[in-house]
């Protein structure tokens, strides 16, 4: 085990290592000067240039990799060209933001696609699971952002039952009956595409474990005894988790769609600004620290899993 | 990206222990005929398939000219039976030609993956091991990226269009076709007929020709079909947020997002190109799912 | 949609503890804006027009403020925290600023000749330590040409520009002054002083959640009697998604949304909701190239392209929340001068025009033209665009379009038509503003030609390049008008952009909110407003 997660570790290193390199190219093939939209359109070029140096941007890209990356390791971020914001700050505060919808929506998407996947397994062929199954891919096929416009307008507008977007009043975790109104609509649209995916995956994963450690005659004579389904739970749990922890991923990145459409000040519309913006210094944390806790999250799931499964500790 | 690695577990099957080819694929293809609903999805996806070439002949006006004096008339006006969209075009007809452009932006990502995937998931498998880590350790960098956030941050980063969209869609496909196809590729390599092969000293190009490719090629194809939904949705996306294709294009997520300001006035209308992306994208996880379970020979069938 | 009852009695039954909490307080103003995060709170706002909309002029004021109590007109400019300004006669580049006394801060310190001088600094002097680089990019862009200043006095403060420069006042607004004091009581940071920034204006700043929302409460101590606000608190939340904005406002989230979808007009008025559309000082054009290989080199060309296009079925397309364009200026302005052409929909001089210039329907003018996905004052760009291809198409105009988002749009602007960020593109559909006298030189002078400025496509007429020279050198406000009008009838002539709208400034008000007379502004007032 020590030997696995000293591998696990050095790996984890490598790749965030790659995944800075990556954050960081990716930025700076942008065209243009980032600082040209920080400035009303009225701004001389004169005034440009002057602030690129302040900025750094003038100099060669490895310095400016190397000096950021070694601002990184102490946990600076650097400023927002736009609002000259921290962007450590700023980038926890809307990932906090994030976590308050994409929680919910895990712990929905989980629940809700174990159930649905088991009872489509033990029904397998019958037309309850030919039902489950195609509701679990019609949510893997609505475009969230669409379904995200028609829960609000059937919601908020026609029935005007819970509001249409934004966080409510104070900001952070939910503290009201009226903070929570707030997440309904987000966190449902957001968790469709989840319970589509585990909903899948348990599915197929149950009918494995039913087809390899039951053999017909014994499925014959009674496959939803207690035992069983214990039996069937217990082997399904490893890969279930770690796709959880995968979807988790998801729910972080992709929220960006859900939160256009909902307001919703988290992580996604950072990055949007940013992106709009060209502000260089908050899209690169972004993506640097999205990417950095999915691989994190990755390496509990693997750890995870090798302590229920001691096979995976290859 | 490693979210799209989830839908992988439940895709790629594993290579079926030692069946000839040719008896297997009837197998498969005669399961497929037994179920209905597969049937029915790729009846509906062919339907989709011929309107969109065809669009000249089936669309009743010109995509991309409209009449100013008719916009945003609801489904059901003679003439226009699935209404205007904002700038006077016929939505039938827009519906039509779009749909060559959303196959297309949703089929070639997958399809140019595939190829570049399925090329470095080969070299990768068959390689030795300097080169196996090498491509599967970039691999898994980009793999540390969610999908949504890889896509968009590449398309904000170069810009907007057709070609961008199709390009950093291909970059989000490309790692885990790699993986599926190196994980085939080891599990086939390892079997007898392969290790037999080797010994009667075959060439390589012939083993991976022979032995490796048929074999690996289902589960390949099987994977990358389960990736046209979620590609069709994402190139949508991208347009969604002014990122992908540009107007006055035909183009589902194109014309889902102009619509969208309109959908207080029309709301049928507005929400049609969701529904055409909702039928398209549905057909084709059907169909995969239906091939994946007609491959995988250890489900009760 | 149909109200089926049942459906929504089950929904507001299951939801019953949700909905009941929908606060909904007494003289609150709540506002949707466009911007996509709450605009800088430091005293120099960011994003744009809307930035000083929101969180600039209700909770700060300049020496000079613009005056929104003529709504016929332009919007003009009014005493701030000087009560006076005159040019030195013996110095056409010295201003001279009386300061009102007896104003406070909201922080409880006096506005002195020190403040002022104080606030000149965090702007122009590097070297202060109240230096604030972001906010001196906002201001400098614009007020570039201040030079340097002087305390004559406890009540006088002097300030110079670089050269003779009659337009000046006009720039003094954009300085907004802040507290001192509480700037050093935020530990001397700006970002900490954004969270409770201290000024003079009819409103304070009070609360501010980062991504969320800003409020403003009443500053029942404002100097001007006449503006104290009638409202307890005016809170504004960026919503940058129209159909946001529009959900929010019909499920009562917000009592006032800026810019709804013009479709959504109709239905909004049905259900009882005000529709404000007022004119101000915006015009949404294309900027030609004039350069080597545009095809709108050709003076005939462009003038073609101003008679091709229907102006008035843009504007019925936009539900009427627009006016055809012109000019720069609309006509009844009196800049607008007396051009020779008129350029209403006249498809046959068009076609005449451009045979002139060796075109025809077998041989299209072929151009493109780089149009945004979305962003400040550029209304519905792309479906407007669609339109004007349509329209042009028969009479010999292939247009293309390069379709960026916003943010290169802007690179481009400020590069020259021909650098790499001009994309080789003939022409930009970009939308500006004459707020000011000084607009015209901003947009046609040869000093303009970009990267020093925004003459994007370096139209150069050496006739009006006098004219407007003239007219900032002039201090007779009668001969600068004369000046003015004069310019503008040749740039229209001339046809160095396409016109095509000015905007009304559409926004949508909850039928509780009362007593809101739009000034022809980018900027509002918001005192007189009340809540039911």
């Amino acid at each position: 085990m020590a030997r696995f997660l000293a591998a696990r570790l050095l790996h984890t290193v490598l790749i965030l290592f790659g995944v800075s390199v990556v954050a960081f190219g990716l930025i700076h093939m942008i065209p243009g000067n980032p600082l040209d939209i920080l400035l009303p359109p009225e701004a001389p070029k004169s005034l440009v240039d002057h602030l690129r140096a302040e900025f750094g941007f003038d100099r060669p890209l490895y310095v400016q990799y190397l000096a950021w990356l070694g601002r990184v390791f102490r946990g600076n971020l650097g400023t927002s060209i736009f609002t000259g914001r921290e962007v450590t700050r700023e980038l926890l505060r809307a990932l906090g933001n994030t976590l308050v919808i994409a929680v919910p929506a895990a712990v929905l998407a989980f629940g809700l696609g174990t159930t649905l996947g088991t009872v489509a397994a033990f029904n397998y062929g019958k037309p309850l699971d030919k039902l489950i199954s195609v509701l679990v891919i019609l949510g893997l096929s609505v475009p969230h952002y669409w379904l995200g416009i028609v829960l609000v307008i059937v919601f908020a507008v026609e029935w005007n039952v819970l509001p249409a977007a934004g966080m409510g009043g104070s900001g952070g975790l939910p503290t009201s009956w009226h903070d929570l109104s707030f997440l309904v609509l987000p966190v449902a649209t957001l968790s469709m595409i989840p319970i589509g995916v585990i909903g899948r995956m348990v599915r197929s994963t149950v009918l494995e474990i039913l087809g390899n450690d039951f053999p017909t005659a014994l499925r014959a004579k009674g496959l939803r005894s207690r035992h069983v389904v214990f039996h069937v739970l217990k082997n399904a749990a490893p890969p279930t988790v770690a796709v959880m922890g995968l979807q988790l991923g998801y729910l972080l990145g992709g929220s960006i769609l859900v939160e256009t459409v909902f307001n919703w000040p988290g992580s996604g519309q950072l990055m949007d600004l940013a992106i709009f913006r060209r502000d260089v210094p908050v899209l690169q944390g972004t993506v640097l620290v999205l990417a950095a806790f999915f691989v994190l999250i990755n390496l509990v799931v693997d750890i995870v899993q090798a302590l229920i499964d001691p096979r995976m500790r290859r | 990206m490693a979210d799209i690695a989830a839908v992988q577990r439940i895709a790629a099957p594993e290579v079926a222990e030692g069946i000839a080819p040719r008896g297997y694929w009837r197998t498969v293809a005669g399961r497929v005929r037994r179920d209905r609903l597969t049937v029915t999805a790729g009846a509906i996806l062919l339907a989709i398939v011929l309107l969109a070439i065809f669009a000249p002949w089936a669309a009743t006006h010109d995509p991309l000219q409209g009449d100013i004096l008719h916009r945003l008339e609801p489904v059901g006006t003679p003439g226009h039976l699935l209404g205007t969209d904002e700038t006077g075009r016929d939505i039938w007809s827009r519906l039509v030609y779009g749909g060559r452009l959303s196959l297309f932006c949703g089929l070639s990502p997958v399809l140019l993956a595939t190829i570049i995937g399925g090329v470095l998931g080969l070299l990768a498998g068959m390689g030795g091991r300097l080169l196996n880590s090498l491509i599967m350790r970039i691999c898994d960098v980009f793999y540390a990226f969610p999908s949504v956030l890889l896509a968009i941050a590449i398309c904000g980063v170069i810009g907007a269009g057709i070609a961008n969209t199709i390009l950093s869609l291909t970059v989000v496909f490309i790692p885990p076709l790699v993986r599926v196809t190196e994980s085939l590729t080891r599990q086939v390599r390892s079997r007898d007929f392969v290790e037999a092969a080797r010994a009667s000293a075959a060439p390589l190009h012939a083993i991976i020709r022979h032995q490796i490719l048929p074999n690996v090629l289902g589960g390949m194809l099987v994977y990358a079909t389960s990736l046209v939904g979620i590609s069709i949705i994402l190139s949508a996306g991208l347009s969604f947020l002014g990122l992908g294709v540009t107007p006055p294009a035909a183009e589902w997520g194109l014309m889902l997002n102009a619509l969208r300001q309109a959908i207080f006035v029309e709301p049928t209308v507005a929400a049609l190109p969701g529904v055409a992306i909702v039928i398209t994208s549905l057909c084709f996880n059907l169909l995969s799912d239906g091939l994946r379970s007609a491959m995988d020979v250890k489900l009760p069938s | 949609m149909t109200r089926t009852t049942l459906p929504r009695i089950i929904a507001a039954a299951l939801l019953l503890s949700f909905a009941a909490s929908v606060p909904a307080f007494a003289q609150t103003l709540r506002i949707a804006m466009t911007a996509a995060d709450i605009p800088t709170t430091s005293g120099i706002p960011n994003n744009g027009g809307e930035g000083y909309r929101f969180l600039g002029f209700p909770a700060f004021d300049g020496l000079v403020n613009w005056d929104f109590t003529h709504p016929n007109e332009i919007a003009g400019l009014t005493p701030g925290l000087a009560t006076a300004w005159k040019i030195d006669p013996s110095d056409h580049t010295r201003w001279i600023f009386t300061l009102r006394q007896g104003v406070k801060f909201t922080d409880g310190t006096p506005v002195t000749a020190d403040a002022i001088i104080w606030n000149l600094q965090r702007l122009y002097d590097e070297k202060s330590p109240q230096f604030d680089p972001a906010g001196s990019a906002i201001v400098r862009s614009f007020v570039n040409m201040l030079d340097h200043w002087q305390k004559v006095d406890d009540r006088t403060v002097a300030i110079y520009t670089k050269y003779p420069f009659s337009f000046f006042p006009y720039m003094v607004p954009n300085i907004l002054i802040v507290s001192p004091t509480e700037w050093q009581k935020s530990g001397r940071s700006w970002t900490e002083f954004a969270r409770h920034p201290a000024g003079t204006g009819p409103f304070q700043i009070s609360k501010v959640v980062l991504g969320q929302f800003a409020e403003l409460t009443r500053n029942a101590n404002y100097w001007d009697k006449t503006r104290i606000p009638k409202l307890a608190k005016m809170i504004v939340i960026p919503m940058p998604e129209a159909t946001t904005r529009l959900a929010a406002l019909r499920s009562g989230e917000v009592d006032w949304i800026e810019v709804p979808p013009p479709d959504a007009i109709p239905s909004l008025k049905a259900a009882g909701f005000q529709i404000s559309l007022w004119p101000y000082p915006h015009v949404w054009p294309y900027m030609f190239k004039m350069t080597d290989g545009s095809p709108f080199k050709d003076e005939r060309v462009r003038q073609a392209l101003n008679y091709a296009i229907d102006r008035d079925a843009i504007v019925k397309f936009l539900n009427g929340t627009a006016k055809p364009a012109y000019g720069l200026y609309p006509p009844g302005n009196p800049y607008f001068g007396t051009p020779e052409l008129r350029y209403g929909y006249d498809p046959a001089k068009a076609k005449a025009l451009l045979k002139e210039a060796g075109y025809g329907p077998d041989h299209p003018v072929e151009a493109k033209i780089m149009i945004s996905t979305a962003g400040s004052g550029q209304m519905l760009p792309e479906p407007m665009n669609e339109i004007i291809q349509q329209e042009v198409k028969p009479i010999g105009f292939d247009l293309h379009f390069d379709v960026v988002e916003w943010g290169t749009m802007l690179v481009a602007k400020r590069n020259g038509p021909d650098s790499p960020a001009g994309h080789g593109d003939d022409a930009l559909n970009n939308s500006l503003g004459f707020a000011d006298p000084a607009s015209m030189f901003r947009y046609f002078s040869k000093a303009s030609w970009s990267p020093n400025g925004i003459n994007w496509g370096h139209f150069y007429d050496p006739k009006v390049d006098a004219l407007l020279t003239q007219a900032q050198d002039s201090f007779d406000p009668t001969q600068q008008t004369k000046l003015l009008a004069e310019a503008h009838g040749r740039i229209v002539d001339d046809a160095p952009w396409l016109f095509v709208v000015h905007d009304l400034n559409p926004r949508a008000l909850s039928p509780k909110v009362k007593g809101f007379v739009p000034a022809q502004s980018w900027y509002q007032d918001f005192t007189h407003v009340t809540v039911e």
